[in-house]
């Protein structure tokens, strides 16, 4: 019973000192508008433009003060609640010198770099769609964070003045009003932040645009690079043996009549190039698109490699329809990456592999017994397999603790149709 | 042999014609899609078949099944299956209703045409024929049979020609041992295996299948 109390007091002690500080910070704003009505008051009759002053006053007042009022509210959500929100306010990107001379900020062009940063941020502070957010949270805080919060401090007052002036009846009610109300009056911060404080759909629009370009950049990039590899390797591989094949048989034609042992030789020599070129562009091939992708689909594909591979791999799933091409041959490829550093890293015995569809996407699950600490490196096979996912929305997380196992659990979207 | 030819790229299906034709054998038909390659099977009763695996409608993996509902249908067909890749997924495809009369290669086995025309024949007494690539693919992957780990070294050389389709002669040609040493070496390893048919042809079907079979 004793014990009961105590903790109640305690809370409602907690409470009171919350439902302070909330009502305080809520009520900035509303102490900058009231100032300004004040001022006006103060000036009544001073002219007709005499509301000017108060105006400006209010709205410069405001301006400065709704992020600041939004960043502590922020850290009070985190602090007493655990809920992190993201601020989601645009950060400046990279100030680079040009080879004019200038520097380029993302907007414009200015003679030195801290001109150029100071424009930029000028720029991102006011161009920043949170502001209309914050804007719009610090005036609903007024009412829906700052009135609750003000419930326990009235009781206070209501009680002194009660006690001092009026009657003990009002004083009282005063006492328990801000007894009943102290513990309960700082809640409504939480879910109203969380309501109105959260990135709008025009930020998560605008990061999404930014996230997307990263990816569509990246993307071009390795095409490209890979598009390279291709040339290359047709350039220096299957066109170089045929144009050797064809002066092969161009010499054995000629050869025919004078000297048909060495023509003979010539045509064997022919045959064999003819075989080399064909194994190194099925080799070439398989990289590009394993050819048992486009005639079974995943799931085959996958057994398959597991059959060709040096350890023992075994393949389940309940793929029962064919995935979209793309995203066949992007698991494909991370399914094989990750067989391949179980041989080469892990010096792993035994590999599962297993794909799994469900109604939101494909789930590929691989996990070998080997050494395991394999990490996400920048630039790294499973920093470059994580990017591939990312195009199409995946998802791709590890774990690897030193001494194995490893698990990699590869996560797809897919529409269920 | 009455030889039936399913392929759908005209350049290569009239090469194999006139290859075929140019060892003194008769191409009875020719297909170039799935369902046509299945009626032509049916319908003309080769004594062996030639078929591609990838062909129209779909491009992907038509012929192969053309192949196997063929055999569903007339179990032991002898078939052919050439492709631009082997898998070893295929060849167990293939080899798993243990009939027999199953030849698995690469499209460039032909440049060896005696070899090819050879294995061609054989396939069509109902022997089995793999790609050296096939075999190469098995004996670099991991788990193999626990049997096949018990035969020694000449022995696994022997099987791996064995299951390339290679008579006892032309094995010993290659391994440079006598007929008899080969067949010896058979012997031997058809009862490791613990294989007792007693025809020779079936042993073989049986001595690949066990290779080509992880548990």
């Amino acid at each position: 019973m004793m014990r009961g109390l105590v903790s109640w007091m305690a809370s409602a002690g907690v409470g009171f000192w919350r439902a302070c500080v909330v009502f305080g910070v809520s009520m900035l704003a509303p102490a900058v508008w009231a100032a300004a009505v004040g001022i006006w008051f103060w000036w009544w009759g001073g002219g007709p433009w005499s509301w000017i002053a108060p105006l400006v006053w209010a709205v410069l007042g405001t301006l400065a003060l709704v992020r600041p009022v939004c960043r502590i509210t922020r850290h009070l959500v985190a602090r007493w609640t655990g809920t992190v929100l993201p601020g989601g306010y645009r950060q400046p990107g990279p100030v680079t010198q040009l080879s004019t001379g200038y520097w380029w900020n993302g907007y414009s062009y200015s003679r030195t770099s801290r001109e150029a940063k100071q424009d930029q941020a000028m720029r991102i502070r006011w161009r920043d769609p949170a502001n209309w957010r914050d804007l719009r949270f610090t005036g609903i805080a007024v009412f829906a964070i700052g009135v609750p919060a003000a419930l326990p401090l009235a009781g206070i007052a209501c009680a002194v003045l009660g006690f001092a002036v009026l009657s003990p009846i009002i004083g009282a009610l005063g006492v328990v009003v801000a007894l009943a109300s102290a513990p309960y009056a700082w809640r409504p911060l939480g879910p109203v932040a969380g309501r109105f404080l959260r990135a709008s759909p025009a930020m998560a629009m605008a990061d999404r645009v930014t996230e997307l370009t990263a990816q569509r950049a990246d993307t071009t990039v390795a095409q490209a690079a890979e598009i390279r590899r291709i040339e290359r390797d047709l350039h220096d591989g299957a066109q170089a043996r045929l144009v050797a094949l064809g002066m092969s048989l161009a010499t054995a034609e000629k050869l025919m009549e004078t000297d048909p042992e060495r023509a003979k030789a010539m045509l064997r020599d022919a045959r064999t190039g003819a075989a080399t070129s064909l194994s190194e562009l099925r080799e070439l091939i398989k990289g590009i698109n394993p050819p048992l992708l486009n005639e079974r689909g995943l799931l085959d594909a996958v057994r398959a490699f597991a059959l060709d591979s040096p350890l023992e791999v075994t393949v389940s799933g309940n793929l029962d329809r064919r995935l979209d091409p793309p995203i066949e041959s992007a698991l494909y490829f991370g399914i094989a990456e990750l067989v391949t550093n179980a041989v080469k890293h892990a010096a792993a015995t035994l590999v599962e592999v297993s794909l799994v569809r469900d109604d939101t996407g494909v789930i590929a699950e691989v996990t070998d017994d080997g050494r395991g600490g394999a990490t996400m490196r920048e630039g790294g096979g499973l920093a470059r397999l994580r990017r591939r996912l990312a195009v199409f929305d995946g998802s791709c997380e590890i774990t690897s603790p030193e001494g194995g196992p490893t698990r990699v659990r590869m996560v797809l979207p897919c529409a269920s149709s | 042999m009455r030889i039936v030819v399913a392929e759908d790229l005209y350049l290569l299906r009239d090469g194999m014609v006139r290859l075929i034709e140019a060892y003194g054998h008769e191409v009875v038909a020719t297909a170039g899609t799935g369902p046509e390659t299945l009626q032509t099977l049916l319908t003309h009763r080769p004594d062996v078949a030639v078929v591609d695996v990838r062909m129209p409608p779909d491009q992907s993996d038509e012929g192969l099944r053309a192949a196997l509902a063929a055999r569903r249908a007339r179990p032991g067909l002898p078939v052919l299956i050439l492709s631009q890749h082997v898998e070893q997924l295929y060849a167990r495809e293939l080899l798993a209703d243990g009939a027999g009369g199953i030849g698995y290669f690469l499209k460039e086995s032909v440049f060896e045409a005696e070899q090819f025309i050879d294995a061609l024949e054989r396939v069509a007494g109902g022997g089995t024929a793999m790609d050296p690539e096939v075999i190469a693919k098995l004996l670099a992957s991991g788990s193999t049979d626990r049997r096949i780990e018990r035969l020694t070294e000449r022995e696994h050389s022997v099987l791996a020609l064995m299951a390339e389709g290679l008579s006892n002669q032309a094995i010993g040609k290659r391994l440079f041992l006598s007929d008899s040493a080969i067949s010896k070496y058979t012997t031997a390893l058809f009862g490791r295996l613990g294989i007792t048919d007693d025809d020779d042809n079936n042993r073989r079907v049986l001595a690949v299948l066990a290779y080509l079979n992880k548990a």
